[in-house]
């Protein structure tokens, strides 16, 4: 009898010690990683407030504290770059948001006849690699004086022209909106459009604010096509070319803990922007990027 | 091979039906060929007919038709115009206008010169008045390609609309003699925002993609067949033309290229290899490490769920040219953690993490599951959460453990539901151009490769090859044009392959 | 108030699968007609076409005299209340009822009156600040009725509005809608799958199987003249028992032979029969549970074992096995048994039943069709 009762909870105990122990493991883990994924962000700032040299040194911790670095950046271009990428960014989060979210929920709602080869034609398109047309799109910017010091409206233009072809993650949020609900507001009387910005809109806020997010976010790191339609004219760069010039063998010796100070400056105000609206994207992200 | 039964299948063991299994892929793939190539036939067979039964379609309407849809054939609109359909009438003729003042002021020129590209180069004169030479450009054959391709789609467009045209009339004609009344332009407008939606939507985006997409994608495929470079693209000379497979022989043949020591071929092949490698290393180091990283964090018990996630979370706003920049110099020669290991004493010389082959190909991949975990581990929370909690209920009571839990419910759950975004992260690594471009710049070099084709390094993927190729000194565009192409190929023939296997082709309709 | 046509209706989806095929009805003015059948027949889709939320291949459907293929929803004067109810969950239940009348442009004191009004009517005056994801199922599809109400449409369309209910709330629900037909008194089309309800609510019943008509008609009609084996076994419940025999006409009289026994057909049937000239041969024999009477005594009788033993109250449900093994459903009211008598039907349990002449059915095995229609 006693045997019998003993046995169970025996186990039980024993459970209970090896999920102590697999916590204890796992707590370690995720110490070590939050380092690991943090430390780099932490050394840039430190970086960035190192006074005696300018290069890379064997320390982390400045010998010597000050604004010196940020000072400087105030004196290069990098005003005129962070101006053009804070242009860039809001265009590009205003009018993407809007095309992607006309195409996503066309593509979500409506069942018309091309809508299965249109998005089949759309696949195929994006296995053409997008580096390709950058030469051609690069002469039609120039023809339209669009490139160099005016590189701004070019690749705004770019930018948000093509951006049709990246309503995936939107298409599954609308998706998981029920079809009823349209229905529903078509009896009632409302047109295709009062549905969308009566109905839909409203229910679809989350997916909106990721776009916008995504959108806003994108062109800090857009780097390839804004670097060849700038094409060494530092009034049209953006930050990433812009910064990406302070590294060049040449320049890294003297620029390299100015090159930290801006990127404190550039990561600031998006990752605040990001947290604050994180609960968002994770959503877009979560329900729409397997969907697809 | 010997075909076995869904009960038959159930007595063999399980490696008898691994191979079964593996062995009915491969034994398929040539069915799977034909099927495809039955598809094609069948598609090019149908859009013949359709275009036959379009034609009959024409010729029947103008017998059949009365005098204005007859007059509709010559002045687009006219029909609808005279019908009272004056709102549609009119932007019929207007296109028309347009597109026959098009073709005959400037239209036909380009269409002319898309044979050849252009035959006059600029040329010098001598200007008596101003004592100097001036420069004359005559034709410009990048501008002959363009227009002349913009020219072709605007034909295509032109006829399209005349087919609408057409079947306007035959329309019209049908209703008003069932004694309907046809919709006025009020109605075409009103329409517009309601059952016609979708046209009101789709027209700015389609536009878009159009002009800055499609077109520009057909440009650079027929540049594949020209020799169009840097030295045909001057003030001094700007005419290329067309070289038919040429480029193509050059890329694929295997003779080695006239100032390399190695054939473009070898060359691409190498690259390939090591494209291939580093989408399979990229996507599948991310996936089970970002899962692992998201059950560690899911798991029962752990406290901090929301802290340890915003942890990762947070690296993902940071913009990666930051962070791989920054990475990319900490990792140097004489970077951050090569000058403090040596400070400590622990090392005596650099580490060659940059300068070294394998060591650039092995960071490369390391740092990139760093950029992409805290992706991975979002996404696979969401699906976590997904899988039904009595799945794992009832597999604790059937006496599963921990790991057998992981093996038999959660991997192939996930591995269904991420079936389609593993594919698409698969091709999408193989275009992964920021993280090596930013971190290696393809460095460091291969000296064997490099050649004709430019300087190419160890970690080169195409695509920063192809950028190399465009933007290097010769700007050989035709042959970056053949290498967009050969990935094309590439990418589709994967995509097929992977999509005629996977288990979650499903009807998307199913899940609405 | 209008009555509604459907001629020759087809729905062929895109891959070629055919829905709904030549669909005949015409619905009088202020008529409460039933579309039912087994999921996948095709009475979603065919409400749908008369509602404008899905696209007619072929034919035409006419409301109030008029074709309305072309006209989209909203200009069609009809109202409808949907399976998951679909209330705009950013909306609170004042404002989801007051949606068609505001894209009306109504007045906002008529919406006010209209809005209250209709909640009053449907008990839910009380929850009308509130968001929908604050109701329960039966509150919802009150607010769901509600927002179809004051339409004032020309007909009411209902998608199986009470199958997300529990079955208590779903009793309720149906004499509620009894009672809300009495006081709109205008055209309904109601889609379900559950025979009970289509019974108890229907003017008529359309039954419905892959995409065809099975049978028109009034609730008593299809009850008690099934045009074939299939609206015979899915209108009634528990199922009609199905048994391959013979019939048999001797000198005027038709007899059934179920399980080598000899049983009279009687009454109007019998007539029918009779009329018809129906010659000896197979058939299917179809008899209700409830016209299944256990022998009592001298009579011709088929014996057979008890199976299962379902007390419903005021009936058992027998279940029982011939000596061939056909397992035959037995509906007794518990009324006409003795404690004894009850007692001693276990598992197990010899008995013999016999079945009622005049309540039986005959279907040829080959069409299935009933022989007397």
């Amino acid at each position: 009898m006693m045997n019998t009762n003993q046995a169970p909870a025996k186990r039980h105990m024993g459970l209970k010690a090896l999920n102590r122990a697999s916590n204890t493991v796992i707590y370690t883990l995720l110490v070590l990683i939050s380092i690991i994924w943090l430390i780099p962000f932490v050394f840039i700032v430190f970086q960035s407030f190192r006074v005696e040299s300018t290069w890379q040194v064997g320390y982390v911790i400045p010998k010597q504290w000050g604004f010196d670095n940020y000072i400087r950046l105030w004196n290069t271009d990098f005003k005129k770059w962070y101006l053009n990428t804070f242009i860039i960014a809001v265009a590009a989060a205003g009018l993407q948001t809007i095309i992607v979210l006309c195409m996503s929920y066309t593509l979500s709602r409506f069942r018309f006849k091309l809508r299965g080869p249109l998005m089949r034609f759309m696949l195929i398109l994006g296995m053409f690699p997008g580096m390709l047309t950058m030469i051609i799109l690069y002469r039609v910017l120039s023809d339209l004086g669009l490139t160099q010091s005016n590189a701004v409206p070019g690749l705004i233009l770019v930018t948000v022209a093509s951006s049709g072809m990246g309503y995936y993650v939107s298409k599954g949020f609308f998706d998981t909106i029920s079809k009823s609900l349209d229905e529903a507001a078509r009896v009632d009387g409302a047109t295709r459009l009062q549905v969308l910005y009566k109905i839909i809109l409203p229910l679809a806020k989350p997916i909106v604010i990721y776009t916008i997010l995504t959108g806003f976010m994108g062109p800090w790191g857009d780097f390839v096509f804004a670097r060849y339609v700038a094409m060494g004219t530092s009034s049209g760069y953006n930050v990433a070319v812009g910064m990406y010039s302070w590294l060049t063998n040449d320049q890294i010796s003297s620029y390299y803990t100015t090159f930290c100070a801006g990127g404190v400056i550039v990561a600031l105000p998006v990752t605040i922007l990001f947290m604050c609206l994180q609960k968002y994207y994770v959503e877009g992200v979560t329900g729409g990027a397997v969907k697809g | 091979m010997k075909q076995y039964s869904g009960l038959e299948i159930l007595r063999l063991s399980k490696w008898q039906r691994f191979l079964y299994k593996l062995a009915s892929f491969f034994v398929a793939i040539p069915h799977a060929i034909v099927r495809l190539l039955a598809g094609i036939w069948g598609a090019v067979k149908g859009a013949v007919q359709k275009i036959g039964s379009e034609l009959k379609d024409i010729v029947a309407t103008f017998a059949k038709g009365d005098w204005k849809t007859k007059t509709s054939y010559l002045i687009m609109g006219f029909g609808n115009i005279a019908r009272g359909q004056v709102l549609r009438g009119l932007l019929f003729l207007l296109f028309e206008a347009v597109f026959i003042f098009y073709m005959v002021t400037t239209g036909s020129y380009w269409l002319s010169m898309l044979g050849t590209l252009g035959t006059t180069g600029p040329t010098q004169a001598y200007d008596p008045i101003f004592d100097m030479y001036t420069v004359q450009y005559n034709d410009n054959s990048f501008k002959i390609l363009l227009y002349g391709v913009l020219t072709i789609f605007f034909i295509i467009a032109f006829i399209y609309t005349w087919r609408v045209n057409v079947k306007q009339n035959q329309i019209a004609e049908k209703i008003l003699a069932s004694g309907k009344k046809l919709k006025s332009g009020k109605d075409d407008l009103r329409s517009l925002v309601d059952d016609q939606f979708h046209k009101t939507l789709l027209a700015l985006p389609l536009t878009g993609i159009l002009i800055f997409t499609v077109m520009p994608i057909v440009f650079m495929v027929l540049v594949a067949f020209t020799n169009y470079d840097g030295a045909h693209n001057g003030f001094s000379n700007n005419l290329f033309t067309w070289v038919g497979l040429q480029n193509f022989n050059t890329m694929l043949s295997w003779s080695a290229g006239t100032s390399g020591t190695q054939s473009y071929s070898a060359t691409f092949g190498e690259i390939l290899t090591w494209t291939l490698i580093w989408a399979f290393f990229a996507t599948f180091t991310n996936y089970f490490l970002g899962m692992f990283v998201a059950m560690m964090i899911n798991k029962k018990g752990i406290h901090l769920k929301k802290m340890w996630r915003t942890i990762l979370v947070l690296t993902i706003a940071i913009p990666q040219f930051i962070s791989l920049l920054y990475v990319s110099k900490m990792f140097a020669q004489n970077g951050l953690i090569n000058l403090m290991l040596m400070d400590l004493g622990i090392i005596k010389k650099a580490l060659p993490f940059w300068d070294d082959p394998i060591w650039a190909r092995v960071t490369v991949i390391l740092i990139n599951v760093w950029i992409g975990i805290p992706h991975l581990m979002l996404i696979v929370t969401g699906i976590l959460m997904n899988i039904p909690a009595d799945l794992y209920e009832s597999a604790r009571i059937d006496g599963a453990n921990a790991w057998q839990q992981y093996k038999k419910i959660t991997l192939p759950y996930m591995l269904f539901v991420t079936g389609p975004f593993l594919l698409t992260s698969f091709t999408g690594n193989m275009n992964n151009f920021n993280v090596i471009y930013l971190l290696t710049g393809g460095g460091p070099t291969n000296a064997a490769a490099s050649g004709a084709a430019g300087s190419v390094g160890h970690t080169d993927l195409l695509i920063t090859w192809l950028f190399k190729i465009t933007t290097g000194a010769e700007s050989q565009y035709y042959l970056a044009s053949v290498v967009g192409i050969l990935v094309f190929i590439v990418v589709a023939v994967i995509s097929l392959v992977v999509y005629s296997v996977l288990p979650s082709i499903k009807n998307e309709e199913d899940f609405q | 108030m209008a009555s509604v046509k459907l001629t020759k209706v087809k729905k062929i989806y895109d891959n070629k699968v055919v829905a709904v095929h030549d669909f005949d009805l015409e619905i009088k003015d202020k008529e409460f007609v039933v579309f039912v059948g087994p999921s996948g027949c095709g009475k979603s889709t065919t409400l749908r076409m008369v509602a404008g939320l899905e696209d007619i291949s072929e034919g035409t459907v006419e409301i109030d005299g008029e074709v309305v293929n072309d006209l989209q929803p909203k200009d069609r004067g009809i109202a409808m209340v949907f399976q998951n109810y679909a209330l705009y969950p950013h909306m609170t239940v004042y404002d989801n009822i007051a949606f068609s009348l505001r894209l009306s442009k109504t007045p906002e004191d008529v919406v006010y009156e209209k809005v209250t009004k209709a909640a009053e009517v449907l008990g839910i005056t009380e929850y009308l600040t509130r968001k929908p994801r604050a109701l329960s199922g039966g509150q919802r599809q009150r607010v769901a009725i509600g927002r179809a109400m004051v339409r004032d449409s020309k007909v009411f369309l209902m998608d199986e509005p009470l199958s997300n209910l529990d079955a208590k709330l779903r009793n309720q629900m149906r004499a509620e809608i009894i009672l809300l037909r009495q006081k709109l008194n205008t055209t309904f089309i109601y889609v379900t799958h559950d025979q009970t309800e289509a019974m108890t609510l229907g003017d008529r019943i359309v039954i419905m199987k892959d995409g065809y008509i099975m049978q028109v008609g009034t609730p008593a009609e299809v009850f008690d003249m099934p045009n074939n084996l299939f609206v015979a076994g899915f209108i009634g419940a528990p199922q009609m028992n199905f048994i391959n025999t013979e019939l048999l006409c001797e000198n005027g009289k038709y007899y059934v032979t179920p399980f080598g026994v000899k049983l009279p057909v009687e009454g109007e049937k019998a007539e029918l029969l009779a009329k018809k000239n129906v010659k000896s041969g197979k058939i299917v024999l179809g008899v209700r549970p409830e016209h299944i009477t256990l022998a009592k005594g001298n009579e011709a009788a088929i014996p057979c074992s008890l199976l299962v033993n379902e007390m419903m109250g005021s009936e058992l449900h027998l279940h029982v096995s011939t000596e061939d093994e056909t397992a035959l459903i037995v509906r007794v009211p518990t009324i006409n048994l003795s404690t004894e008598e009850r007692s001693s039907l276990v598992n197990g349990h010899k008995l013999s039943v016999t079945f009622e002449g005049k309540a039986m059915h005959f279907f040829d095995p080959n069409t299935e069709a009933n022989l007397l229609v």
